[in-house]
């Protein structure tokens, strides 16, 4: 039952991505497409399985200086939206024609607002939820005002104005929408869970005020959406233990914490005393109980029972996504190299060079199948 | 305090580099410079408002040396889109550094910034503010300000605004950030750090000191040695000298050099010269009585490279500056050179050291021999010339107990190799110690001998560098102990292709007739300060 309903959806998907094929004449076959941006101003589409770059599309009317951060794709693979222009901008791009579609500068003549990373589409695609934290530019002085949500409607084109704003607490890294669209999820100093349509706080799991025995406060940058096909938060997180000393064997552990966006469960799992910088972490999504970590190693570590396989990196990458099939991995952030990975055996299997080897910095790596 | 009505700008070059925005300077003289309240009332107006009291908002409300003057209005240059020429810059600097400065006991405990001393670990006076400040910079960039609370709170709000990953990063995260920054810290270093404090209030109503005149210079230079020599300073007006200096190390090499330099808050001196062909900086402040200057030297192009500078004014009295070299074997015979001035009369040392013979003299350097007796304890020994005596300035020992390398905790950067950033290397030294009386080191009672000659070399740090081989790739360090780091960039010979970071220890290895004596210490080779403001 479930296997048909599989390859009924394949067919189905695989149809559809024939008709677009055939009326758009576009170049893009059924496949997992990786969707990433590079330093100063390109957002990159590459085929995963073919290994290369598709798509290479210049952000318009940014600022050179500074690097592209979030970034979120349309399920249907349309639209890419990125932060840019030193965090003050946010375009959708159609990654069909390189076209700016929407547009929403943050800043007014006397405000700097920076988007310093949260960002996510609604499941429908049609509202985009951008993290906002302003400075009012006073003459001789800058005033911090609150953060908010800026909730945007994607249709509004190129100048865009937030159609709501939600109350936000400072410090957020992480904007994440439930697939039912039930939860806005809202990583602060704890997981807060918004209603998406209100704002209003209905929920909240524990993240700071996560208490234990003998462990003290957690501490994670959770900078990397890469639950495209997972459906699962993950990050990977530091604890110091308060029964031993700072410094003594034993007395930071590291563990990956996870957030079941469709089931809005948590779990978490120590699984190591710290020996490695830990930046990022994807869920395989065949294998859900498999966790895949980054920075100069590639971790891959059972949630269940804490096992853990590691393996060095030819150099140190931010970011990891998992392939739709949950074969591939696919390790980018920082440098000019995509580096493909088997989730089974963690062997190198080959890499995608970005255009003119450009460098990825703290972008998202998104991972659509269209 | 001089300030003002000045036709004419020397730019000292050491306020203008490094700051941020590319300036040009010069030692010639710029025309028709305005004066620095001019500057400030015609350029700084627009988003400064003038305050009732006098003053500017914001501008009136801090304090500041002159680098963190000339560090503001670098970044109203590039930030805010002022357009400053460097004659209007150098005098807007002058005239806040002025009238806004630290009083000298205001700056004490963090010249090191001022003058560019690298390796230095900071003490925080205050854990609070050093945990939510100097995570990203230097404490004594906080240290080195004073401002009204409000003011500091406003220094918080235009951190988060300019720096927008200031709340996430580590040590932001983890905390109430804004709440610690825009609340505790204000309030504590409003207190602290205030903008009315006696010390300026009375430091303010004295005149600039005028330093022209003839100086007698002594110093060492890490790596290379005791100097002497003898400067001449004339003034060129408006707080404004030219200086001729010239130095004699102690193998007999004599430099020569001359330059410009301004005095800022009356006491502030900041020389541009030219040393031996090479492009110098002098930071250095004049003591309240005007008679005595000390700072540090150093290299515009690799200020890790240097050398500590003292002078007194030479007027008619009798002063010995140092004694070289400052140690002698117990039996052993050594010819040791007094520097100072107005130095008559009978040459004494205590401690069981003897004169032999004097071999020179003038009034302002005696070459004496002396003979320490055999049985004379390890102890220091004053030095004495008629009226002028100076106390610990020499030591008698049996043996090298045990060596101290400085800087204890050094570090050097990569760079060059194309990039942007120049290399950063590190001048090691070692210090041979008798461990005195108790025959115990690092007690009362140690005595330092000075500076030895060593056998250097390095080493990996520990497991993690010796698996990296971090020895092998991060640098070199010659015979006189300068450790130059290896090139900057991805190296793709290392495992993970990684820069040529590392973690290192030097060692150095000391004979003491048939003695040898060892030490080490570890050695931090890091990547560059991509942000090199004169104060980091």
């Amino acid at each position: 039952m479930k296997r048909n309903w599989i390859s009924t959806t394949l067919v189905a998907s695989k149809c559809a991505a024939a008709v677009a094929l055939l009326a758009s004449g576009n170049a893009f076959a059924v496949s997992d497409y990786l969707v990433t941006a590079c330093r100063p101003n390109l957002l990159v589409v590459a085929d995963a399985k073919a290994r290369k770059v598709v798509k290479s599309i210049e952000i318009p009317n940014t600022a050179l200086g500074s690097s592209p951060t979030g970034v979120v794709v349309s399920k249907d693979g349309k639209v890419a939206y990125v932060i840019h222009n030193r965090w003050e901008s946010v375009s959708g791009i159609d990654l069909e024609s390189g076209k700016e579609v929407f547009r929403a500068d943050l800043s007014t003549a006397d405000i700097r607002a920076k988007a310093p990373f949260a960002i996510d589409l609604s499941p429908d695609g049609k509202e985009l939820a951008v993290y906002v934290n302003p400075t009012r530019m006073l003459p001789g002085e800058y005033k911090v005002e609150d953060p908010y949500i800026a909730i945007y409607d994607t249709s509004a084109g190129v100048h865009a104005e937030p159609a709501k704003k939600f109350a936000a607490p400072r410090r957020v890294t992480t904007l994440a929408y439930s697939p039912d669209y039930k939860r806005l999820y809202t990583f602060s100093w704890d997981m807060l869970v918004l209603d998406p349509k209100t704002g209003e706080l209905i929920g909240k799991h524990p993240w700071r005020s996560w208490k234990r025995p003998n462990f003290g406060e957690p501490d994670t940058l959770a900078v990397w959406p890469q639950w495209d096909t997972s459906n699962v938060f993950a990050t990977p997180y530091y604890v110091q233990r308060t029964d031993k000393k700072e410094g003594e064997p034993g007395s930071l552990r590291a563990g990956i914490w996870t957030l079941d966006l469709v089931t809005d469960k948590v779990a978490f799992k120590d699984f190591e005393d710290a020996s490695v910088v830990l930046f990022s972490t994807a869920i395989n999504p065949v294998r859900k109980n498999e966790a895949y970590t980054v920075y100069t190693q590639l971790t891959k570590t059972d949630l269940n029972t804490g096992k853990m396989k590691r393996v060095d990196l030819n150099h140190t990458y931010y970011d990891v996504n998992v392939s739709t099939d949950g074969k591939e991995l696919y390790i980018g952030g920082t440098q000019g190299e995509i580096a493909v990975y088997d989730s089974q055996s963690l062997k190198r299997l080959g890499a995608i060079l970005m255009p003119k080897n450009a460098d990825q910095v703290l972008s998202s790596l998104r991972l659509v199948r269209k | 305090m001089k300030q003002g009505k000045k036709k004419t700008a020397v730019l000292t070059g050491m306020l203008l580099s490094a700051a941020g925005i590319a300036s040009t300077f010069t030692t010639s003289f710029a025309l028709a410079a305005p004066t620095g309240q001019a500057v400030v009332r015609t350029k700084c107006q627009a988003c400064h408002a003038p305050l009732e009291v006098g003053g500017w908002s914001r501008i009136s409300e801090s304090r500041r040396t002159p680098e963190g003057w000339d560090m503001t209005i670098a970044r109203m240059m590039y930030a805010h889109g002022i357009k400053l020429t460097a004659p209007e810059r150098q005098s807007a600097v002058k005239y806040l550094a002025d009238t806004q400065g630290l009083a000298p006991d205001e700056t004490s405990g963090y010249r090191y910034a001022l003058e560019r001393r690298s390796s230095v670990v900071e003490h925080f006076d205050n854990q609070k503010v050093g945990e939510t400040c100097a995570r990203c910079h230097s404490y004594s960039r906080v240290a080195l300000q004073r401002r009204s609370e409000d003011d500091w709170r406003r220094l918080s709000n235009f951190h988060v605004g300019q720096f927008p990953v200031i709340e996430i990063q580590a040590g932001g995260r983890d905390r109430d950030w804004w709440d610690i920054a825009s609340k505790e810290v204000p309030a504590l270093l409003g207190k602290e750090k205030p903008l009315v404090s006696k010390s300026w209030e009375d430091w303010k109503k004295r005149g600039a000191s005028d330093a022209s005149g003839v100086w007698r210079v002594s110093g060492y230079r890490p790596g290379v040695g005791d100097y002497e020599g003898k400067a001449t300073i004339k003034a060129l007006g408006e707080d404004r000298y030219a200086i001729e200096l010239t130095m004699q190390y102690g193998d007999g090499r004599v430099e020569k050099s001359n330059g410009t330099s301004v005095i800022y808050t009356g006491y502030e001196w900041r020389g541009a010269v030219k040393q031996a062909g090479i492009d110098i900086r002098q930071v250095f402040a004049l003591s309240a009585d005007g008679n005595h200057m000390s700072g540090r030297w150093f290299a515009a192009d690799t200020d890790a490279l240097g050398g500590d500078f003292s002078a007194i004014r030479v007027a008619g009295q009798t002063e010995i500056l140092s004694v070289s070299p400052a140690m002698i074997k117990a039996g052993e015979t050594a010819k040791i050179t007094i520097n100072g001035v107005g130095l008559n009369g009978e040459v004494k040392f205590d401690n069981g050291v003897a004169v032999n013979k004097v071999l020179s003299r003038t009034d302002e350097k005696v070459v004496v021999e002396v003979k320490a007796d055999a049985s004379a304890n390890a102890a220091y020994s004053a030095v004495s010339i008629g009226s002028g005596s100076l106390a610990k300035s020499f030591a008698v020992y049996k043996k090298i107990d045990f060596l101290d390398i400085v800087p204890g905790n050094p570090m050097a950067r990569v760079g060059g190799n194309g990039g942007t950033r120049p290399k950063v290397p590190v001048q090691l030294e070692a210090i041979a110690y008798s461990a005195g009386a108790d025959g115990k080191k690092n007690t009362a009672d140690d005595i330092r001998l000075g500076p030895v000659s060593a056998n250097w070399k390095i080493g990996n740090l520990n497991k993690g560098a010796e698996e990296m081989k971090d020895a092998k790739y991060a640098g070199v360090i010659d015979g006189s102990g300068l450790f130059s780091p290896a090139d900057a960039g991805p190296n793709p010979n290392r495992k993970y292709g990684t820069n040529n970071a590392g973690e290192l220890r030097a060692f150095a290895t000391v004979k003491d007739g048939a003695n040898t004596v060892n030490s080490s210490v570890p050695l931090v080779v890091t990547v560059q300060r991509w942000n090199d403001p004169p104060i980091y």
